[in-house]
């Protein structure tokens, strides 16, 4: 049985998030070696993104993400309202070449090493944390 | 039952007729899957996983089955 003021909550953060990221653990310490994928796929694109630590309410927002789009393990990145999907998929998509055209950003590859770097050194606030209340 | 055979048979129950090769990766709780499937025909590659994880899901639902790597594929 799903929380329904919870379900409302992952709505609302799928709708006004471009790029959300579920996971376990923070970006800056994933707490899952399939989480630290995503994750490693996605930073050296620059993009914003919010991330949302599924690990204090893992087993209600199992629930209310099967419900939203029949998926229920983490991470699941979303963009722009859409279910992308796990690891294995941004994986692929990233080596594709298709997760730049999802994001709208120029292919990673080939982008230098420092600018990474660079890009939090100026965003240092890009990604907080979402804290759920339960 | 060990559980890389117990997934194995989950999916192929799921799939009726798939190549279903699991793999330990280590500690006999993260799976790697290769899964072969006519049914993946015209599917996305969303979809192709959501048939796979949903024919285990019991078994992550219960932390049983920590990580499934999945790589699925059409038969040639």
């Amino acid at each position: 049985m799903t929380d329904p003021a919870l379900k409302e909550k992952i709505e609302e953060l799928i709708r006004e998030n471009k790029v959300l990221l579920f996971m376990k653990g923070t970006p800056e310490a994933p707490a899952c070696g399939n989480s630290m994928r995503a994750v490693a796929a996605i930073e050296p694109y620059g993009v914003e993104y919010a991330a949302l630590d599924v690990l204090p309410a893992l087993e209600p927002l199992r629930e209310v993400t099967g419900e939203i789009a029949d998926w229920r393990t983490f991470p699941q990145l979303y963009i722009e309202g859409q279910l992308v999907g796990g690891a294995d998929i941004v994986e692929e998509l990233n080596e594709s070449g298709e997760l730049a055209e999802l994001l709208g950003v120029d292919r990673a590859e080939g982008q230098p090493a420092s600018a990474k770097e660079q890009f939090k050194a100026e965003n240092p606030q890009q990604s907080p944390p979402i804290q759920i209340e339960r | 039952m060990a559980l890389v055979d117990d997934v194995k048979s989950l999916i192929e129950g799921a799939l009726p007729g798939a190549a279903v090769e699991v793999i330990d990766e280590g500690g006999g709780d993260h799976l790697r899957v290769n899964v072969s499937a006519a049914q993946f025909e015209g599917m996305n590659r969303i979809d192709q996983h959501r048939l796979v994880k949903n024919a285990v899901r019991e078994r992550s639902d219960t932390g049983e089955l920590h990580s499934l790597t999945i790589k699925t594929s059409v038969p040639q």
